[in-house]
């Protein structure tokens, strides 16, 4: 199986990348063991969710350059497709799952087609116009709840219940989400070498060049785009357990979509590491600014103002993120 | 047999005709030149043949195929390769990735992909840039870099667009080298856009002269040298009208 040889192959990173990595992966496999608050569980849990929709948006908008601020219409897509085949039909998680991934995949093809035949700044604003019809859509359909959205409610349920992915401690939902981010790195790993990996990043350096080699750009972006979508869509099924309760104005806003293309332009886009790096800074940063400022002072929104300052450094500084800065000095030295 | 005809071949942008009612063969294991003043529209021509736009009329007959209007991956797939004037890499790709994603169109294999690639980099002397970026390296690199990623995707024909251009004597010679090492070893139909007269009168086996976007002339590299419409289009009216004895003899 030469892709699972691929995915495991690591043998281009520097050692101490690799030694960093193995790092942060043993700490996170052993945080729930060290003393910590239910709200430090919180964050960490968010963090994984967040670097894996951050993994998705870097397919298409790192490797492939276009800039996708609509992610949020398939968070929504996972989310509820999860939740409504949980609540009308009991339908179980591992089900659902796939079942969301379908039917986002589906509709990336449906507004890819159209959406891809624009470009750059047209493309951006394509993207999020699609993601907030779908929200209003969602907001005025009874069938999903409309605007009040779904929950859960746990004690139907007798926790902990694996086929649902209902439990009472946290604890649970971390281990399968790490379990989630392992995969989702793999993934990566094996995609940044694939074919198709290779023919993106040639088509963001140059579609002409990538054309004349064989490549047709249309199809290669609509692929890549549906891969993105099943990863968020997937992510999203488990968000919608995981919280309980979702609604248009929260799951399928436009500060997800916009949050999930930060993390990935922050850390790097276009690198292995960038959404994960950017999910650990951006993620405890938010959660913890909402619980110091925004609690004690009524300073909500606040956040959103940091949001805006990081934009606009990252665009004028360095647009390939901290990772890039890692990048640059390293290839200074080298020369 | 021929492995390319163009038939007629009209490519107008707006009221311009880049090209005017071209038509031209290349048989299979020819080494073809393509010359003309600027803007006579050779490049035009070139990206017509390699689907990059639609011709406005006129046909084109690929390895026995009408492949008027196919997009350029469709011509790529069919084994027709290119290189581009000016190789804008802007991105993070190195030359040896470049290299790769030429020689994935045939494969989904990254091993195969890359055994390939490396013997590609071998071939053009690229093996020590491999891991820099394209705009990190001179000029003539960057000529091979496009050659070469253009090979990995195992042409049929190749279509070379000034890839002497910039180039000092010595590099010149290297780069006649290398195209005749191409079109013999590898066996490739090769058909170049070149300023640089004495790479294109020495390697061409034939030549053919664009003017205003007509062909003024095709012929032996060495009567089109001599041919008084060309040098007229090269060097203007007066120069062959002062210089008539010289060239009539």
């Amino acid at each position: 199986m030469e892709a699972i040889r691929n995915a495991l192959d690591v043998s281009d990173f520097p050692k101490i990348d690799l030694g960093v990595a193995l790092a942060v992966l043993v700490f996170l496999f052993c945080f729930p063991f060290f003393p910590h608050s239910a709200f430090a569980m919180a964050t960490m849990i968010q963090f994984f969710i967040f670097s894996l929709y951050g993994m998705g948006w870097n397919t298409i908008g790192g490797y492939g350059g276009q800039v996708d601020l609509g992610k949020a219409q398939y968070v929504g897509i996972g989310a509820y497709t999860t939740m409504v085949c949980l609540l009308r039909w009991d339908i179980p998680f591992w089900f659902s799952m796939p079942i969301g991934a379908v039917l986002s995949i589906g509709w990336s093809f449906i507004i890819g087609y159209p959406l891809f035949k624009l470009k750059g700044h047209y493309f951006a604003i394509a993207t999020i116009a699609t993601s907030l019809v779908l929200k209003d859509l969602f907001e005025v359909w009874k069938f999903v709840g409309a605007a009040r959205g779904l929950g859960i409610l746990p004690y139907k349920y007798h926790p902990p219940d694996f086929w649902r992915l209902i439990f009472k401690e946290d604890i649970y939902y971390y281990y399968i989400i790490f379990a989630f981010f392992i995969v989702g790195l793999l993934y990566m790993n094996w995609f940044r070498k694939s074919r198709l990996g290779y023919q993106l990043r040639s088509i963001k350096d140059n579609e002409e060049v990538a054309r004349s080699l064989g490549i047709n750009v249309h199809w290669a972006k609509i692929k890549t785009y549906a891969i993105a979508t099943a990863f968020v869509s997937v992510v999203g099924s488990f968000h919608a357990v995981y919280i309980k309760n979702i609604e248009p104005e929260d799951t399928m806003s436009l500060d997800i979509s916009i949050l999930i293309a930060l993390m990935a332009m922050l850390g790097g886009a276009g690198s292995l590491w960038g959404p994960v790096i950017g999910a650990g800074v951006l993620i405890p940063l938010k959660s913890y600014l909402k619980e110091w400022l925004g609690a004690a002072a009524g300073l909500l929104g606040i956040d959103l103002i940091i949001y805006g300052v990081i934009i606009m450094i990252i665009s004028a500084f360095e647009p390939r993120g901290l990772w890039g800065i890692v990048e640059r000095i390293r290839r200074r030295r080298r020369s | 047999m021929a492995l390319l005809e163009v038939h007629h071949l009209v490519k107008a942008f707006g009221g311009l005709k880049a090209n005017d009612d071209v038509s031209f063969a290349i048989e299979k294991g020819e080494l073809l030149g393509l010359i003309g003043p600027n803007g006579a529209g050779k490049t035009t021509c070139f990206n017509c043949i390699a689907g990059m736009f639609p011709p406005t009329s006129g046909r084109i007959v690929f390895d026995g195929q009408d492949v008027t209007g196919l997009p350029a991956h469709a011509m790529a797939r069919r084994g027709l390769a290119r290189t581009f004037q000016v190789y804008t890499a802007a991105g993070d790709l190195t030359v040896g990735e470049n290299v790769l994603v030429g020689c994935f169109m045939h494969t989904h294999l990254r091993s195969s992909a890359k055994s390939k690639a490396d013997g590609i980099l071998d071939q053009m002397g690229l093996k020590e840039f491999r891991h820099q970026l394209v705009s990190e390296l001179p000029v003539a690199a960057q000529k091979r870099v496009t050659m070469a990623t253009a090979l990995g995707t195992d042409p049929k024909l190749l279509l070379l667009d000034e890839v002497a251009a910039g180039l000092n004597p010595s590099e010149i010679e290297a780069t006649m080298a290398g195209i005749r090492r191409i079109h013999a070893e590898l066996g490739v139909t090769v058909m170049l856009i070149e300023h640089v007269m004495e790479l294109v009168m020495n390697i061409s086996h034939r030549v053919i002269v664009l003017d205003y976007g007509r062909k003024i002339a095709e012929g032996l590299p060495k009567d089109i040298a001599r041919d008084p419409q060309v040098i007229k289009a090269y060097l203007g009216e007066r120069y062959v009208r002062e210089h008539a004895a010289e060239i009539g003899g």
